[in-house]
Parts: C-alpha cells; structure tokens; sequence
C-alpha cells in the first residue's frame, strides 16, 4: 500500500445511504422533539393573554378564545389597583438596592481575588457558605431589630442589606477578577496607582462585562422579589412592590381572573422587555455562573 | 485593604452572624414581640419535635422537594439542552423560548398557572376534556398540588438550561472523535464523554437546587392563597390557606412564616430556624465534602 | 468621566432616599386619626365612610383616613411593628384573646368609666367575645348571624314549599335541587357542603347541632361529645352523595364570595349559608332575584335549637402604640353607642346592631329578609366561638381537620377527634394558655 503524502486533501467517504437516512430521522426526531416543548413552553403565555382580554363571564367558563377581545381589559387594571404606586415603589427597591450592591460588592471582590492577605480562602469560603443558607434562618432576629428600629411597614430592611455586599454578586466577581491578567494590575501599580484607583480605573472598566450582568442580575432579583417584601410591607399596602400587588390583586375589590391575567401580564413585560434589549449582557451573566473553579 | 472589605465584614456581622446567635437565643423564649422574652428553656423544640402537628408534614413536603423537583428539573434542563446541542438550525430562537420563563417573576408565574390549571375553568382541563381525558383537579387536590409545582418548576428551568447547554457545547471535539473510532453509540457517548465533562456543571446545578428547595416559599404561599379562594380574604373570616389544600403544599419556609409572622410566636419561628439552619449545614456539608467523589476532574478522560 | 456617572448615581439615590422621607412627613393642624377597617366589597366601605364624613364634620379637630381591606394579620403586624394606626378594627372575634392576652389591644374599661359606658347596653352575646379573662379591650360594632338563603325560583320549580327545618329535610332539599350536566359534572347545586367554601366554617355547622369546643376550663372536649361525631358523618355522607371532586371541580369555577359572580347570586347554588349581610349584597346587586330567608336547619333529634344561630361581630378597639388615645377613643365612643351613626351602618350594611337602643331605632329601615336575622340574633340559644389564647390557629386546626376529614374519611373518627383535643390543648398551652373565661354562653 503506498503511503498517503501528509498535505494530500483528505477525501471525505460518502456514507452509506443507510447510516445517512438514519441520521436524518434522528435529526427530525429531534426537531419535532424541540418544536414540541417550545410549544409547551409558550402555551402558558399565550393561555394567560388570551384570558387576559376576556370578558368576566368568559373567564369563569371554559371557553378558549375571547370573543369579544376586551382590550379595555388593560386601562382597567390600572384603575383598579394602584400600579403606578407599586411600580414606583418596586423601582426604589431596585434602584437604591442595585447601586448599594454594586459600590459595596466589588471591593469585597477585588480583595478577595487579588489581594493578597491572610485568611483570604477562609473568608471565601464562610461567603459561600453564606450563599447557601436560607433566609428564613436569619429572618426572625431581624425582622425583631427593624421593628425596634421602627422600619417594619417600609421597604428600607430590604433595601439597606444590599448596600453591605451581597454573596452571590461577590462570587460572580470574583470570578471575573480573577481572570483578569496581573500585568495590568502590576502596570497601574508601577504608575503609582493606590489600590483604590487600580479598582475604580483599570479593574471596573475591564469588568464592564461582569458589572453589567450583576447589575443586571441585581435588577431582576429585586424586581420579582417576594418573600422579605411581604414580611416587611405586606401589611402597608402603601409601600407594596409590583410582585406583592400582584399577589394581592385579587382581593382587591374581588377583581376576576380576567383582570388578575391582564396584571399578571403587565408584570411581566418589563422583565422580558429588558432582556430582549440586554441579551448579551444576560447570557454572559449566566454562563459566568456556570465557569469551572 | 480591609477597608475594601469592610461593608460585607459588617454587612456579615450584622445581617448574618448576629441573627444566627440571636435566633438561638430566641429559640429559648417566649417572645410575641409586644411583651419582653420570657425564658422557657427547651419548651419550644419540645413542641417542635413532639406536638406540633404540622412539623412533620412541612418537613416531608420540603424532603419531597428535594428528591422530586431537584431532579426533576435538573433531568429536563439536561435534556433540553442535549436537544439543543443537536440542533443544526434555529438553536438561537429555541434558546430564547425556552429561556424565557426563566425571567418571568415566580409571583406573576404562579398566578398564571393558578389559572390556567383551574379545573373545571383553565385552558389545560378543557384541553384535556376534548381528548377524553378527565383532567385531576390540580392544585386543588393535595395529591396533584406538589406536581403541580413541579411542572410550574420545570417551566423556569430555563437558566439551568442555559448553563447546561454551554458546557455541553464545550466539550471538547476531540473526545467524542476518539469515542466514534473506538466505535461508541450514542448513549455511550453521552454516558462516558458527556456527563463526566459536565459533571461540575451538573453538580452545581444539583447544589443551587437543593439550595433553592430547602427555602422554597414563594410559589408555595402564592398558589395556596389563590386556589383556595382565599384571595378574597378581606370579609373572609378563615385564614386557614397555607398549606393548601389539606397541608401539602405546607413546606418547612412556610411553616415558619406561618408561627413567626401569622402567629406571632417568633420564639418557636426561631426554633424553627434553628433546626432549618442545622439542616442546611449539614445538607451543603455533604454535597461539598463528596463533591470531589462525584465530580469528574477534567482532562481524566474514562 | 467614570467619577462623574459615579456622583451622578449617589445624588439620585440620595434624592430619592429624601423624597420617600419628605413623602412621609407630618403636617400640622387637625389631628388626623387613621382608622383600619375590613369592610371592602360591594357597598360596604362607601358606608362607613359615609359614617366616617359625618363625623369629620361635625368634629373640627381631628381629620379621618379610612383604611378597608384590612385582615387581622395586618393588625398584628402593625401593633407589632410599633406603627398601628389610632383605632382599628375586626371582622370577627377570633384573635381578641392574643389582643386582649398580650395587651395589643388597649384595656377599655377606664375609657368606659370616664365616659361611663356601661356593658349593659350591649347585648350580651356581644359582650362574651369582646374580652378574654376579664380583661375588656374592644366593643361590638354591629354583629353578625347566620342562617339559610334559598332561591325561591328553584324551590318553586322542585315543588319544595317551604324552607327546610331539620338536617334530614336539608339533606332531601339539598339533593331534590342539584342539576348535573349531561357529562355528569354539576350545574346547579343544592347546597355545598364543603368546608372551607364561602362561609362554610365548622363553628356554624356546629351550633346547629349544639356541639361545643371546650369544657368550662377550657380543654377542648370534640372527641367527648357525639355532637362532633354525628355533624361530620352526615356532612361527610352528603360530600360522597355528590362526589368530593365533582363539588370541588364545581367550586373552582363560581366566582369569589363577594364579587357579582357569587354562586348564590348567579343562581348557581340553590341553598345558601350565608351571613346578615348578604342581604344588602342582593338588593345591591341582583335585586330581581326570588329568594328567601330562614334559620339554618338543626339536628333531628335537637329541634329546640330550630331559631338559633351563630353569632361572631366586627369589633372595633384602640392598638397599643396608637398616638392620639383620647381623640380615638371619643370617636371609638361615637361609633359604637351613638344610635343614628349605628342605624346608618345597620340599613346600609344590614349588619346586627349592636346596642339595644339602635336595635329600637326609627331609623333602622324595615325589611322583612333582615328580620330572620335579626330574630335569629335574639334567640336565646345563639352562641358563638370561645376565646382561646392561640386565637385563630385554634379554628384554623379544626377546620383543616375536617377538611382532611371530608376528603378522606377516617377510620375512627372518635379516636381522631380525641386526638385533635391534645393537640388543640397543647397548641393553646404552647400560645400561654387560659380561655375566655368560662365556657360559652
């Protein structure tokens, strides 16, 4: 047999009409499989629109598509509940929360991942620790200290938390920082740069990326938040967020699903929106989660 | 230096280290918020362990959880992705759909599927009802409320998902090239080039799982309080919609919002929580100690 | 660049911390009372405000918010977290004895005293669920009953003549109505007996048979008495009779309790229990509907108690932690004892007066459907729910027990029931024990 040259063009085979049918069926099989669950998986959005521009009447029944489609429906709700109020509320939540964690949680995470001290993987590890313990276990003994301090009834006992750093934030960080090369630390040193200005000008534009998805991740964790707003604002309607509204929408004047779809909606829709406009930012964050180490 | 560490050294004292020693401390009492703590010893875990008839129930439904729903959406997530990996064409439109839910709030996710599993109105008994099929009553049968939950959960697994589907897309060409020579079906494949080069990722999927179970709340409190038609509770005298229907949907984090913030026994809610926190040390002790065993170290290839 | 996005963020955070602090900022001048409410539905808040605006013109010095909506978790969470508001108040007795226990709800009686009130304007029923171990900490605001609304229409088309007087005419009643569909699910029911449904709640059911919850010392007796027994078996057998999941699909699809979609109202329930004030929710919102008005059927072998109900009230009290005491207290004072204010509430809720001189009043609008009730209410033999330290758990676990009880049957239902005592006993002791004071009148 004479021996193929190295830089000869690899001649790919046919294969046999049988092996290629057969993976053409696996890849239909496939396909359908996916097209099934995609179905699945927008038949609740489209069950809830449809009831949301239902009747009341046709709501109660078990009818499937509106006739008429009561688009009034959606001016509705907002005169029903006070959306405006909680929306505000819920952007306070968000807004203040988000910049407290950012300000707090980077400096945490720069030091753990490039200063250099003693006991740095010990604190690491009591901050995973603390990511992975419920709430619930500390929740009483703070609930007992905001009611002292005459806050239970606002949002501030979820709001000022954050501006203390917050685990989950400090581990995506850390993550990133650690990936980013000592040379440009080392160079920013060199030119004279304290830490603090080596963070706030080298590291935080290279981390642009990184800031975004937690900010991001910040954002969308306090807006569908639920459980501490309830213990704190679930009696004062007048601070409720969106999501507790929400909850509470149908005891509001005994409102019928039809309205309760149409809100359910309603909050939805920012977060969807945002992520069609932050899609990157949104899939950078989440495999960042997902790296190895 | 420590200035750079400062808020979360306090952020931890105050918010975490502090309500750990003094849940403790509150779990001896007596304590309704509107008298001082009045000291009753062991009292409190004593009714906690023997008396309180509930306890059991809540921890069975949390245990439930985590041996039916973490794996559950962690297969789905899993096979989705694997589905996805497939695909030749549309994989970005797919992603985006099956992402999706993943964003939506847990509140306004549960009020939809409140809806659209109502029996006798929701779109998915009717549908069912056109096949034959006599739907179950969903959350309104206490042995349909948990799966319940669950399909609720496998709506979101979008994130897991994700996650899932950009590990398998990085697992290197070289190992299955290697496995097709040697002449590996596809389920080999998968079985001894996939999974092993996942397997952190999957392990971490399983932790964030657990993590999630053990203080499984909000849908729990949502779902119950709306199917039980208690929604309208402002003239309604009974407030008796946790946990419905009958308790199963009553999960140890409902549990202890129910003593502590509905009841006001905020010495037992501590106990409560103290147990709670044991338990979850325990639980992230052993997953973290064994992870070395169950997860594959990459560049091992078999 | 950086610096400055960064300052321009901290300013906005500041200025939204300020203007959330400016929002809640104190005015001066009349002093404003907020007062918490639970009336919501229907035609019931535009009521009381209405009450309300009389007062706050005729008093120059104080100001009034009304807030509806509100539940007894609200309440407690508020004293709790030391912001109530200056007078609140209940749909029912339930938790007075944690407010009257723990001292959430202020001691009235040097209030009473000073503006010398005395208990006997009250009636007495009244006066038993407003205070628990002698202490007094709130008064009756109108009052409840219940009893049997039937829908005349149906009744004509079933050839039933007149409304049901025992358990087992009920029983006829209730299964003679029921219309099925064709695939066998429920149309129209006759009566729904599922716990947990509308205000079906055990302590209605159990007045009509006479079961009691606690002996004199306040230990809970269920498992002693057959009462308990014999209530459930026969609610149980009518549960089977229609099958469980066909009345819970069927339920799942009325409209809530309080909405124009009220199963009652839509005539899909023939029968009905229901409280007094459905009757102002019915000339409001359906007035052509036929229906009637009668007692809730009792135990066969017990026909004396045929006339009495269940009776529970709105009560109305001053939070610990309240800042204007006096003023709330005067208009608490107005509230409760001045006879036009409780007349308008009464023809407008058609909720029970609470004195006896509103009971007499002229201006108290005739209708005879309110007078069952009323009759009812006066009835010697009416009773309502002890007082007990754990407040609404103590109902809550009964209810759940009989929930799980309907659903799934038991295999002794005496041993299960003795069961629940030690476990109510416990839950009351683990609550810091005591009763009302007494047994049940």
């Amino acid at each position: 047999m004479s021996a193929v040259p190295v830089t000869a063009p690899i001649v790919r085979r046919r294969l046999p009409a049988s092996v290629r049918r057969k993976r053409f069926l696996l890849a239909v099989a496939n396909h359908s499989f996916l097209i099934a669950a995609a179905i699945a998986f927008i038949a609740p959005f489209i069950f809830i629109t449809l009831t949301a521009l239902m009747t009341n009447e046709q709501a109660l029944s078990a009818r499937f598509w509106p006739h008429p489609f009561a688009w009034h429906n959606f001016v509705d709700v907002f005169r029903t509940a006070p959306l405006g109020r909680w929306t505000f509320n819920t952007l306070e939540y968000s807004v203040l929360g988000t910049l407290g964690l950012l300000l707090s949680s980077i400096p945490v995470a720069y030091a753990l991942a490039r200063l250099r001290f003693r006991g740095r993987n010990v604190m690491f590890m009591i901050v995973l620790v603390a990511l992975m313990l419920p709430p619930q276990v500390s929740v009483v003994p703070l609930y007992v200290m905001w009611a002292k301090l005459h806050l239970v009834g606002t949002l501030w006992p979820v709001i000022i938390p954050n501006w203390f750093g917050d685990a989950f934030s400090i581990f995506l960080l850390r993550q990133f920082f650690l990936t980013i090369p000592e040379e440009y630390l080392d160079a920013a040193r060199v030119d004279g740069l304290g830490e603090l200005r080596v963070l706030s000008t080298v590291v935080v534009r290279l981390a642009k990326p990184a800031i975004a998805a937690v900010a991001l991740f910040s954002f969308l964790y306090t807006f569908n938040d639920f459980f501490l707003p309830l213990l704190y604002t679930g009696e004062n309607p007048h601070h409720w967020p969106l999501q507790i509204g929400l909850s509470q929408f149908r005891s509001l004047h005994q409102v019928q699903w039809n309205l309760t779809m149409a809100a359910t909606l309603l909050v939805m829709a920012p977060v969807i929106v945002i992520f069609f406009l932050a899609q990157k930012a949104f899939v950078e964050g989440v495999t960042l989660t997902g790296v190895k180490g | 230096m420590l200035l750079f560490l400062s808020p979360w050294l306090v952020g931890f004292s105050v918010f975490f280290g502090y309500p750990i020693v003094m849940a403790v401390y509150l779990s001896l009492n007596h304590y309704d918020l509107l008298s001082p703590p009045r000291w009753v010893g062991l009292a409190n875990y004593r009714y906690l362990f023997t008396l309180d008839p509930q306890v059991g129930t809540a921890v069975k439904n949390t245990l439930w959880l985590v041996a039916v729903l973490v794996p559950a959406q962690v297969l789905f997530a899993l096979g989705i992705a694997l589905m996805l990996a497939r695909a030749r064409s549309g994989v970005g439109v797919f992603r985006t759909i099956f992402y999706l839910p993943a964003l939506a709030p847990p509140v306004a996710a549960t009020l939809g599927f409140v809806y659209i599993l109502n029996p006798a109105t929701g779109p998915v008994n009717a549908l069912l009802g056109h096949l034959g099929i006599s739907g179950p009553l969903w959350f309104q049968d206490p042995v349909w409320a948990k799966p319940s939950l669950v399909i609720l959960g496998l709506w979101g697994v979008g994130n897991t998902m994700v996650i899932f589907l950009a590990a398998v897309l990085d697992v290197p060409r070289h190992l299955y090239e290697s496995a097709a020579i040697d002449g590996a079906n596809w389920w080999q494949r998968l079985r001894w080039v996939t999974l092993p080069s996942i397997s952190p990722v999957i392990l971490f999927a399983v932790v964030l799982g657990v993590i999630q179970a053990l203080q499984y709340f909000t849908q729990a409190y949502v779902a119950a309080n709306i199917a039980s038609g208690q929604a309208s509770q402002a003239a309604d005298v009974t407030a008796a919609s946790l946990g419905y229907p009958q308790d199963s949907t009553l999960f140890y984090p409902v549990l202890l919002y129910q003593h502590g913030f509905s009841d006001y026994q905020m010495g037992y809610a501590s106990a409560l929580s103290v147990v709670l926190l044991v338990v979850s040390f325990v639980v992230t002790l052993v997953i973290v100690v064994n992870s070395r065993r169950w997860v594959h170290q990459a560049g091992a290839v078999r | 660049m950086k610096r400055v996005v960064i300052a321009a963020a901290l300013a906005v955070a500041v200025g939204l911390a300020i203007a959330t602090a400016a929002v809640g900022a104190r005015h001066a001048g009349p002093t404003k009372l907020t007062v918490w409410v639970g009336w919501s539905a229907g035609k019931e808040l535009v009521t009381f405000k209405q009450v309300a605006a009389e007062y706050d013109k005729a008093h120059s010095d104080v100001t009034l918010t009304v807030v509806g909506g509100i539940t007894d978790q609200k309440i407690t969470a508020a004293i709790r977290a030391g912001n109530p508001p200056d007078v609140v108040s209940s749909f029912n007795s339930y938790d007075v004895g944690i407010y009257c226990g723990t001292g959430a709800w202020l001691n009235l009686k040097p209030f009473m005293d000073k503006s010398h009130i005395s208990t006997s304007i009250f009636p007495k029923a009244t006066m038993y669920y407003t205070q628990y171990n002698g202490t007094r900490c709130a008064l009756p605001l109108l009052a409840d009953t219940y009893g049997l609304y039937y829908n005349s229409a149906l009744f004509k088309k079933a050839h039933i003549t007149h409304p049901p007087r025992t358990i087992s005419e009920l029983t006829a009643d209730a299964k003679k109505l029921t219309q099925r569909n064709p695939d066998g699910s429920l149309k129209v029911v006759g009566l729904d007996p599922l716990i947990g449904f509308y205000e079906n709640v055990p302590e209605r059911w159990a007045q009509a048979y006479g079961a009691k919850y606690i002996d004199s010392k306040g230990h809970a007796i269920l498992g002693k008495q057959a009462a308990w027994q014999k209530m459930m078996k026969w609610q149980k057998s009518l549960v089977d009779w229609y099958g469980y999941k066909n009345l819970v699909k069927f339920q799942a699809g009325l409209g809530d309790e309080f909405s124009t979609s009220n199963g009652f109202e839509t005539g899909k329930l023939a029968m009905n229990m229901d409280g007094e004030w459905r009757v102002a929710f019915l000339a409001n919102e359906v007035p052509k509907l036929q229906y009637g008005t009668a007692p809730l059927p009792v135990d066969d072998a017990q026909p004396d108690l045929y006339g009495s109900g269940y009776i529970n009230g709105t009560i109305i009290g001053l939070p610990k932690g309240g800042h204007n005491v006096d003023k709330a207290w005067a208009l608490v004072n107005y509230l409760t004892t001045n006879v036009h204010a409780l007349s308008v509430l009464t023809n407008g809720l058609k909720n029970v007066p609470s004195t006896t001189a509103s009971a007499k009043s002229k201006e108290i609008v005739p209708n005879a459907h309110f007078q069952t009730f009323i009759k009812i209410f006066n009835n010697p033999r009416s009773s309502t729910s002890p007082i007990m330290a754990s407040g609404q758990s103590f109902t809550n676990l009964v209810q759940t027990f009989w929930q799980n009880y309907q659903a799934k049957g038991s295999k002794n239902l005496g041993a299960d029931l003795t069961k629940l005592d030690s476990q109510l006993d416990a839950q009351v002791k683990q609550a810091g024990g005591g009763n009302g004071g007494g047994g049940v009148p």
